[in-house]
Formats: C-alpha cells, structure tokens, sequence
C-alpha cells in the first residue's frame, strides 16, 4: 500500500483516494478511518474510545493528529478515529507533528487528573492500555496536586459486572457496545461536566431524594422494571480500556503478568468461538474473547466468558470408580481394575443382548469418533446416539444431508451479507448467541430482513428489527407452508441470492418441520443451516454417533460405505452391524425393558432427554453402566464403574461448530493426568480386544479423516432407512388432556450442568417467568404479576406469570430454568397443558 | 405495551404521554417533554417517573437516566410550589444577581443556615414553599439583574424587591410578572413544558397575549431609527 | 632476613593480643543488630487487630528470588480479617529463597509487610523453613482483638488508612504510645 516518494504518478484505483501521511503517499480505500490508515503504515495512534468494531465516537480525544486540507491546515489538531480519509489530506500524526505530540500528551494529563493511581491493586494493572500510553507517551509526574475526585467503589451495574467509576475515562465503549452489538443498554452516561459518569439508572447517586439503594438493587433496570440481564456484559469489561469494568468473578484474583494465555475455543454453544484461557498454577482464573472475524469476531456471550468453574470443581471425578458389590457405594479404584471391570461386563453384554452408547453434547470430534467407533467395533451394534434433548427420526434423515457440509454452506459472514433471514424454531440470542450477534449486525448495518418463526415478540425479535411470524407450538411446519400464500414478501425474500434459513433444535419436536423447512429450501433456493444447541453436536454428526450414519456420513445400510469403512478400519469384511440402531429413547426404552444389558453414557444430564423418568428408569434397570463423567451427576448414581475424563482445559481437539468449521484447540493446562475420552475408550477397546487406534486426540483424528475419505470414494446411497422404529410413547403427546400448547426453549443461562459453580453468572440469567397471552390469562384469572401453575398429568410447575403477545392458548415456559419441564412436566415444545392461577 | 396503571400517574397522565410520543416521528424524540409532564405530576423526575418514560418509550431506565441527569431543568428532589431562579450569570451577577441571591438564600434559610441550590423553603409540594436555584444566564441581560419564578421574568430586581416577591409567594399570593403569562405553579408551569396548554380560552389567551418586548430591549432598535443608523451593507460574495 | 625477622612475623598476633576481642559469643551473647538491618519478615495489624494485608501479591511479584507466595481471599460481613474487600488468605515466605533484598517491603502498598531485625532463620528441616502467616503475623498488642471481627475504628477503609492513629487514640491509646505493631515490639 506504501508506495515511495519518488512515484509519484500512481493510479488511484477507484473508489480509493491519495493522500500523504507523515510524509509518506498512501492510498487508501474510501470512507477509511485515519487512524486506520496510519495503522496500517505502522504508526500506531494512541486511542482509549476507538474500537474497529463500534462506530466512532470521537470521546477521548487521545487520537488527535495534524490534519492540511486542500494546502489549507485545519485551525486545531483533529480527532484521528472519526476523520475520513479524502483525496490531497496531508495527515501529521505525533511521529513528525509536534503539535499533535503535544496535544495527545495534554489530553493525556487531563485523563489522568482524576484517575487514582491505584494501579497497583487494578485488575488491569499490566494489561491496560492507559497505563501503557501514560508509561510510553505521558509525563513522569503528575502536575495536578490537588485532590482527586472520588466516587464509592465498585457499584455492581449486573452481578457480574463491578463498575469503579473513578478510574473511567468516560471513552463510552462500554455504553456504544451495549447499545450497539448487544442491543442491551444497561449503562449510560449520567451527569454532565465533571460529573459525568458510567451508571445505570440506580448508581445515579444524584437522586438524593431517595436514600441510597443497597449495592444489590444498583443493576440497572430494564423499562419493565426488572433487573438488567445481557448475555453480553462480560464484553464490555474486556474492551474496557481501563480498568473501570471489572469482573466479580475474577476481580483481585490475578494479575496479567502472572496468568499464563493459551487460545481456546469455547465448549458450550456451536458457534465455537475462539477464546482465550487464562490460567495460573494449574487453575483457569478466567476466559476472554479471541479474536476470529470468521466466527465470532470479537465478542462472547456471558456464559462463554465465565462458565468454566465447573472444571475446577471441587467434586470433579479424578480416580475410576467402580462400585461396590456389597455396599453399593462407588469406590476409588485403579484405572487397570476398574477398565478390566467394564471391560467385562461390556464383552458380556455385548454377546448377549447388547450394549449401547449414548455420548452427549459436550464431545470433540475425536471423542465422538472413538465414541462411534467403539460402538461399532468393540460393541458391534449401531446402537449409538448423540441427541441427548429431543429428536425425532425425520431429524436424522434431515442431518445425513447436513454432514459435510462447510461454511462455504452458510456461514456467519453469509448470514451477515444475507438480504432474508428466516429464523425457525430457533431462539438466537438464548441457543446461539454469536449468531443472534451477526443477525443485529446484519440488521443493523446491512439491513437485513430477519423473520422469526416463533410464538412471541422475544428479545431476539425486538433487537435484529425482526418480524415475527406468529404460529402455535407445534403449528410450525404449516406456518412454513404458508408463507407462500400469506407472506408474499417474505417468499420473495427468500428466493433472493444469499437468502438464509436457520434451523435450531426445537425442529425435532415439531412433525413435519424438517420436510416443510426442505420444501421451503428448494422452493425458494434459500439455503438451510441447523444450528444444534450444543457444541459437540455437530462433529459427532459427522463422527457418526448417530444409529443411521457411519463417519462422514454414509447410511450405515450402504453396503458400499461399510466395504469402505472395513477396509479403511482394517476389519475383516462383513463385520461391521448393517442393521440401523435404535436413537436415544428407542435404546433408552430397550435399556428399561431389558432389551439391552448395558450402557456407555458420556456427558448426559437426565433432566435434557425427552423423557427424564424414562431415562432413569433405563439407568437403573440397565444390567451394566459405564459412565464417563467429570463430576458426579443423575448418571453417576446409577453407574457400576465410572471413568474420570478431561474437561476441554485439560485436553486437545477439535470441535466443529455449526457452519462444519473445524475448531481445533490444544492443552491449556498441562501435566493434570486427566485422559480425553477417545483415550479411555481406546484402552477400554483393547481390553475388550478391539483397535481403536484413539490413544490421543492427533491420532484420532488422523482415523477419522482416513474413514471419511474412505466413505467419499462411494457412492452414497440417499439415506432414507430411518430409525428402527420400536413401539414407544412418545414423549411429547403422551398428556393429551390439557386445553394449551406449551411453548419452551431453554435459556442461555440455566441449571446446565456446565455452568455449575458461578453464582455471579447465574445472577444474570434471565428471571423464570410463564409467558401467556393477555386473553388467556384472562381466561384463567391470572393477573399480571401473579404467578400461574401449568400442569399436566405429571406435574406442575408455578412461576410468576408475565403477559407477552403469545397466540391465545399457548403458554411459554423456560426448558430448564430454575427445573427442567421435561421432568416437572413431562411434555416439551408443542405439548399440551393445563393452566391454573398458582400462588408463589 | 401492557398497560400499567400505577399510582402515581393516572390514566390522564398514560394518555398525555401517548399525545406527546404521538407529536413525533421516532418515539424517543418525546423524551424531554416526557420528562416534564413527569415533573409536572411529581414536581421532579423520581425513579418512577423514570421507569414511566422507560416504558412508554421503550428505552431503558438507563437511556431515560442518561438523559435527565444531563439538563438542569430535570429536577432530581421533590420541589417547592414555586421554582425561584435567580440568574448569576456575569452581567446580573455585576448588577446585583450575586446580592439577590444571597438575601435570598437568608431570608429563605432556616435555622440560621442559608438556603443551598436547588433546596426548598417550607414542605416540598405544599402552598407556598420555594425551590431556590442559581440559573445560568436567562438571556434578559438588557433587564439585569432579572429572576424567575416558574420560568416567568421578573424584570430589574433589587434585593429588596425580590424578598417582597418571595414573601408574597409565600403568602400564596400571585404577583404578575413583569412579562409573559401570568404566574401559576411549577407543575402547571411543567405541563405546559410539556406541550399542553390550558383549555379554558380566556387563560390560554392571557398567556399568549402576555406583553413580551420590554422598552429596554429594544432600545438599541429605537436610537438607531431615532439616529439614522443602518448596519453596512452585505459584502457580495463571488462579486 | 635479620635474625629478629622471625618475630616480626609475629607483630601483628603480639599486639592483637593486648586489643579488645572483636568475635561475638553468639549464642551466649545476644547482640542488637543495627536498627534497620533485613532480618524476618512480619505482617503487620491496625490498631484493632485487622491484618493490613490485602492479598495483593505485590510482594510476590517484587521478590527476586521467588520465595513468597500469596493468596488473597475475600471478606465478609461474617468474616473480616482486614479492612476492604480482600486479605492475605495464604500466606508464606521461603527462607530458603529469601535473600532479604528488602524489595517485597519497598512494594507492599498497606506498609503491612515489614522486616523486623530477627535474625535466627536457620534450621535442620526445609519444611520448617517455609514460615506461614500464622508464623509471619505480628502479636496482637494490648487494644488488638484477634481477627476475625468487624471493623472496629471505622465505617470503612479509608478510615483506617487515613486517620488510622487518631481514631486508635480516639479508642484510649495514649499518645506517645505506639498504635501500630512495628519493628521494636515483634523483637523477642
């Protein structure tokens, strides 16, 4: 981009202006910021308020340059970080213009007037980019001698987000990404003059009228009055360029210097975004957004930041554990006792009526893979299953065509340049937070159409200026099947180019979803991604943990691609089960009817599944469970040998996020002994004399890869065997006396079990309400405000009741907050209810 | 929007704030009138207040906060009957604003202790008490030193001329201002802020009608024509 | 070489002989070091009792030699053991690592880490030599009340920083007497 001196007839490409930087010529592209053009010729322009990823505010000042117009200098030095670029600018930064230096260096002392000089017990302290600017650029000692002002510190504006109000320097970053990405306004500028300050509507302590509200009411309040909960706060203490904003969780816990940083990607939702673990003697002390404009950009939600206390647990599984023939209690054992223990009672089962395999959510493809694999050849059944939430066999026919699948498919740049997105069953900022954040940006900056398919104008409507396309729960698949005659326009959205469809997992609770969502698709040439809600769901797809597919995605009934896969295994032909497996409740059914004698359950929570009770009226009933777990959990009771596994900390893989993005990660904490599951199921295998050739993660994936490739040299059969279908209620229909549709979904912040151990996280979860049209809470005598009782045969479950724009006849309720409704309830999205004012 | 009927504000007040958001294109335009027929219920934007523009308008209590921190006019304690606002700005200062508003601050100060800014004189809200305040300039520096009561002139205050307004005030009297509308109350001074005016037409008339240009303020205007004299004229540009 | 050479050699013992002797009976004989001199470490109490530390690590950080660990922990309403929101809650210097630069001290922002002229710091178990905060905390002076407990000489912190003396005077201490433990009192 720098071009010498001496040419100086260069071509300007279009779009591109000429203009001159501390002597050097530069072209730079239109609209370009000054401070940016500048960067990019290696100066870099002191700056507390600029973010490249926040429209510029022009607040602090500190990027002041010497700016020539037209042979004409501007009267004063100009902000560097909201000045254009323009054809003939001569731009002096502090490099060659004294008096840009001088400037920046006065803006710096006022800065500093009123910062305490308590750096030394700051959470920035060592990372803060204005004690940096002072040590590089400011004065040695300060001129100001007077006294400083000072506020009481710090002022929680959320549970986890501690304000010192004090050290800001009032660079709005904070405010401009709450309102701007996060859409979640909670902190404003308050005051004027000296006395401005970052608040929420209570920290004005001006309102001196009223006495001083408790530390604990100074979260800010949404205009419904209810306490402030953004699943994006942690942000703003990241881009702090202070140490203003600081985090409850990790506030006076560490210092920069002594953490040690190691890249990441974050195990919770399938976005997979890139992250930063910071940790310090062998313990994670705290989590920070990468930076990956692909994916994330530079942003995480909350439960990404600080949900990973689960590992340090104090109740983490470190030693197997088998349990006790004569007490009944889990005992510690040796890693030797206890596989050789499981390795038997596997072997048994298998040659008798079978074991099963049920994996969970939180796997790395390499997991997932030795998952699929041991199920196969150590278990020889295709009795294998990663859906631990509700599925449906239509689903698994929809997710053979998912598999393989990259984000040259859709991706999160496609859904930021999409001219329609139509969200269906999905509930972006609870269930993908990162894409509910390019769907706002998308909005925002690119006018995006975004449709929701939902039962009410949620949040995740209001913030991407969305529209809602109101159905009942359940009635989703028709609402798609209407859009062609009662949405015009959005049927003309969606078949232009780049149109998108997004797919969460709720889908497999509706009939019918996923074949009206593949009409609509080819219909209108919208392309279609599913968005599971977990972040390994996606990688054991395309691991094969799944009863119909094998790795990379071939039907497990194509005689070819099991060929394949035999020769890629080094099997003897034929060996491989052809036969599809049963899904998670159809091997769950089996365990609790005595169909199968055994069962290998990696990270389940009961309370997720379809049918709770079922579940654990299978893990009792099981002759044999092996668990591989972290902490005690509803599986480990009734396990007989349980194997301790690494959490994602403290080993090595990948995930694959939904776009089909691989997310590779290394070990962060080294030396903790801690052994992935592809590990423990490799030597688990050689016990029961089969190769699995899993013993670490690179070696896993290196297998993985080999039978992938093996599969793409078939011809793949369509895949349309399903399930097998075994006689079984289904969940959802089973109560059929209740007058109303029940509507769920689960909230970003809940009882998951990977949140376990942060209580300020937890304080800003989203408050547990029923959600009910103004006519049926009539109906049912429920004032606003009171709480209300739904029931079914099952049970019932009584929150405060909120009214909300539902369709009449359908009520709302959190999945799993504070209890999952699986288990009060028994029903999920789409089941029927009763409804009955409740008292508190 | 649920409708919420709470105490402080009636449904007349729900359906005021629906005519003033109604007045704008974008909602949150309505903000600052809001905010006066806020204090025109209370007498001061209290957190409740607050939350009833946050909610009409769809902001946070937050945004609503950020904005009435920032203006003067917003006051955060519940104020007397009458607003006093005495200018201490450089010109009335000179002129005696300075003097006004410390004999006032003592002649309103209990207990031996001078009034401070924005306190009150007597029970907040009930007749005859006074919020005290130092104002910036009230743009009326040919009149100096002037105060005002409810955002009404009284014109070339003394010090003693100005304890006899208070004193009146606190009587429960009604002294006319030197110019402008007759004197009423804060709050009805506030809903008129907010952009609704009296319906009975003969009061509406007498507010409009009030005398505004004062002799002194167009003196200068009066010895020009009296004295020939004309401003030069505009130089052409691109002559 | 002059025949009384040889005993010139010996000049210097004659005549040492008849000086005073400069080697110290240690252990018999106790003598004062200099005042300042870098002996032990000690933690230092406000005047009611609280411990000054933080749990900053600042000294940790400033230590060359690596030898001093800290762990800061919390205060609560039920607990408090230092004014503010933070304490030492772990503790410990390496003895075998210290190297008494005095650096930690320079660092330490409360003045709660100091030296005392202690010098004894030799022992026949490593393990012994790892000295705690139970070991490191200065004796509770007459007036101190053994952590932990509220806040005994103000609303908050900045009370015990600022007028820390006079409010301990304010609490019966003379003046002239000391408030604070110091290095004079800790000697044995």
């Amino acid at each position: 981009m720098t071009m010498a001196p001496e040419e100086t007839e260069t071509e300007v490409p279009e779009g591109h202006v000429k203009l001159i930087v501390d002597g050097e010529e530069v072209i730079a592209p239109k609209g370009e910021l000054l401070i940016r053009t500048a960067e990019r010729l290696g100066t870099v322009i002191p700056r507390f308020c600029d973010h490249p990823l926040l429209d510029p505010a022009g607040a602090c000042r500190q990027c002041l340059v010497e700016v020539e117009m037209g042979g004409r200098p501007m009267p004063k030095p100009q902000a560097s970080c909201t000045m254009t670029v323009a054809d003939g600018m001569v731009v002096k930064t502090q490099r060659t213009s004294p008096v840009a230096d001088k400037a920046q260096q006065g803006v710096m002392e006022l800065l500093l007037i009123n910062h305490p000089l308590d750096c030394p017990v700051c959470d920035k302290g060592g990372e803060c980019p204005l004690q940096n600017q002072a040590m590089a650029h400011g004065r040695a000692s300060s001129r100001f001698v007077d006294t400083k002002r000072t506020f009481p510190k710090p002022l929680p504006i959320s549970s986890q987000v501690l304000l010192d109000r004090e050290r800001c320097v009032l660079c709005q970053r904070c405010t401009r990404f709450s309102a701007q990405i996060a859409g979640d306004p909670f902190i404003e500028l308050l005051e004027r003059g000296v006395h401005q300050q970052v608040g929420t509507a209570e920290t004005a302590a001006v309102f001196s009228g009223t006495p001083a509200p408790e530390p604990s009411d100074m979260a800010s309040k949404t205009s419904s009055g209810a306490p402030f909960q953004s699943y994006f706060s942690g942000n703003t203490i990241q881009i702090c360029p202070v140490g203003a904003l600081t985090s409850a969780a990790y506030r006076f816990r560490s210092r920069p210097f002594d953490l040690v940083s190691s890249p990441s990607v974050c195990e919770h939702c399938s976005s997979g975004c890139a992250e930063r673990t910071d940790f310090r003697r062998g313990k994670v002390m705290r989590r920070l957004a990468g930076d990956d404009p692909d994916v994330n950009e530079e942003w995480i939600c909350d439960k990404g930041r600080f949900a990973f206390r689960y590992a340090a647990a104090s109740d983490r599984i470190r030693k197997p554990l088998v349990r006790d023939a004569k007490t009944g209690e889990l005992v510690e054992t040796s890693w030797t006792e206890a596989l050789r223990v499981a390795a038997d009672a596997l072997s048994k089962a298998r040659d008798a009526r079978g074991a099963a395999v049920l994996t969970g959510g939180r796997l790395t493809v390499e997991d997932a893979y030795a998952y699929s694999k041991f199920a196969r050849i150590a278990l020889r059944t295709n009795d294998i299953d990663f859906r631990a939430r509700a599925h449906s066999a239509e689903e698994l026919d929809f997710l053979a065509g998912v598999v393989g699948t990259t984000p040259d498919h859709v991706s999160f740049a496609a859904i930021e340049r999409a001219p329609t997105v139509l969200c269906v069953a999905i509930e972006p900022e609870d269930e993908a937070p990162i894409v509910f954040l390019r769907l706002r940006k998308a909005a925002l900056k690119h006018s995006t159409k975004v449709v929701h398919v939902g039962q009410w104008t949620t949040s995740s409507v209001r913030k991407t200026n969305g529209e809602l396309l109101a159905c009942e729960p359940g009635g989703e698949a028709a609402a798609l099947d209407g859009i062609a005659q009662h949405a015009k326009d959005l049927d003309a959205g969606l078949a232009e180019a780049g149109a998108v469809i997004l797919l969460g997992e709720r889908a497999a609770e509706v009939v019918g979803l996923f074949s009206a969502v593949q009409r609509l698709a080819e219909r209108t040439g919208a392309k279609v991604a599913w968005i599971p809600r977990r972040a390994g769901e996606r990688g054991a797809l395309e691991a094969g943990a799944a009863p119909t597919l094998l790795p990379g995605g071939a039907a497990v009934s194509d005689a070819d691609a099991r060929a394949a896969l035999e020769s890629a295994w080094r099997l003897d032909a034929g060996v491989l089960p052809s036969s599809p497996g049963r899904d998670t409740t159809g091997i769950l059914w089996a365990a609790a009817t005595g169909d199968l004698d055994a069962l290998v359950v990696g990270g389940i929570d009961p309370d997720d599944l379809p049918d709770p009770a079922l579940a654990r009226k299978a893990l009792a009933a099981a002759g044999f469970v092996l668990s591989m777990e972290m902490r005690p959990s509803a599986v480990t009771e009734h396990a007989d040998v349980v194997l301790p596994i690494a959490t994602v900390d403290e080993k090595s893989g990948r995930f694959l996020n939904w776009e089909g993005r691989p997310r590779p990660f290394t070990v962060t904490l080294e030396g903790t002994n801690a052994l992935p599951d592809c590990r423990v199921l490799d030597t688990l295998a050689v016990e029961m004399d089969a190769d699995l050739f899993t013993q670490t993660p690179q070696a896993s994936f290196a297998d993985f890869e080999r039978a992938v490739s093996a599969g793409r040299s078939v011809v793949r059969e369509t895949n349309g065997s399903g399930t097998a279908e075994h006689s079984r209620p289904h969940a959802g229909e089973s109560n059929g006396n209740g007058k109303l549709k029940l509507a769920t979904w689960r909230q970003l912040i809940d009882e998951g079990s990977l949140q376990a151990g942060e209580p300020h996280l937890a304080g800003t979860a989203r408050t547990a309400v029923v959600r009910l049209s103004a006519a049926t809470a009539r109906d049912h005598g429920i004032e606003p405000g009171e709480h209300a009782t739904v029931s079914t045969e099952r049970g019932e479950l009584t929150l405060p009741a909120e009214i909300a724009d539902l369709p009449d006849g359908v009520v709302w309720v959190p999945a799993r907050s504070p209890v999952s409704i699986r288990t009060a309830l028994g029903v999920g999205h789409g089941g029927a209810v009763s409804l009955s004012g409740g008292t508190a | 929007m649920t409708e919420v009927q709470d105490s402080v504000f009636d449904a007349d007040i729900h359906a005021k704030a629906k005519e003033i958001i109604s007045r704008y294109p974008q909602s949150r335009s309505a903000l600052l009138p809001m905010l006066h027929l806020v204090q025109s219920v209370q007498g001061h934007v209290s957190q409740e207040g607050i939350a009833f523009c946050g909610k009409h308008l769809d902001l946070t209590d937050a945004e609503v906060s950020a904005v009435a921190t920032f203006y003067t006019m917003y006051k955060r304690k519940p104020c007397g009957e009458h607003l006093l606002s005495v200018c201490t700005n450089t010109l009335c200062a000179a002129m005696g604003g300075d003097a006004i508003y410390r004999k006032l601050q003592e002649h309103l100060g209990a207990e031996g202790k001078p009034l401070g800014h924005e306190a009150t004189a007597g029970t907040p809200g009930e007749p005859g008490s006074i919020t005290l305040e130092h104002a910036e300039c009230l743009a009326a520096c040919d009149l100096a030193p002037v105060l005002q009561v409810n955002y009404e002139f009284y014109d070339n205050q003394t010090e003693q001329s100005a304890v006899e307004l208070v004193d009146a005030l606190q009587r429960g009297e009604k002294p006319a201002p030197t110019r402008g509308a007759p004197l009423t109350d804060l709050k009805s001074a506030e809903l008129q802020l907010a952009g609704f005016f009296p319906e009975d037409a003969e009061r509406f008339a007498a507010d409009v009608d009030g005398p505004s240009a004062a002799t002194e303020t167009l003196r200068g205007a009066a010895l020009a024509q009296e004295r020939g004299w004309v401003a030069p004229p505009m130089r052409e540009e691109n002559a | 070489m002059g025949m009384f050479d040889p005993l010139k050699g010996f000049g210097v013992t004659f005549s040492t002989m008849f000086k005073k002797v400069v080697t110290e009976q240690y252990p018999e004989d106790y003598y004062p070091t200099a005042p300042r001199y870098h002996g032990r470490h000690q933690l230092n109490r406000h005047p009611d009792g609280l411990e000054k530390c933080v749990g900053c690590e600042l000294c940790a950080w400033a230590c060359p030699a690596d030898a001093i660990f800290v762990e800061g922990g919390d205060n609560t309403e039920e607990a408090r053991y230092s004014p503010g929101e933070r304490y030492g809650l772990d503790y410990q210097i390496n003895y075998l690592r210290c190297i008494g630069c005095g650096l930690c001290i320079e660092a330490c922002p409360t003045r709660s880490l100091t030296m005392v002229n202690f010098y004894e710091l030799a022992d026949d178990d490593r393990q012994k030599l790892i000295y705690t905060k139970e070991d490191l905390m200065a004796p509770l002076l007459p007036g101190m009340e053994q952590p932990p407990h509220p806040m005994r000489l103000g609303e908050s912190e900045q009370d015990y920083y600022v007028h820390g003396p006079e409010l301990a005077r304010g609490r019966g201490v003379p003046s002239g007497e000391t408030v604070e433990t110091s290095v004079e009192e800790a000697i044995q």
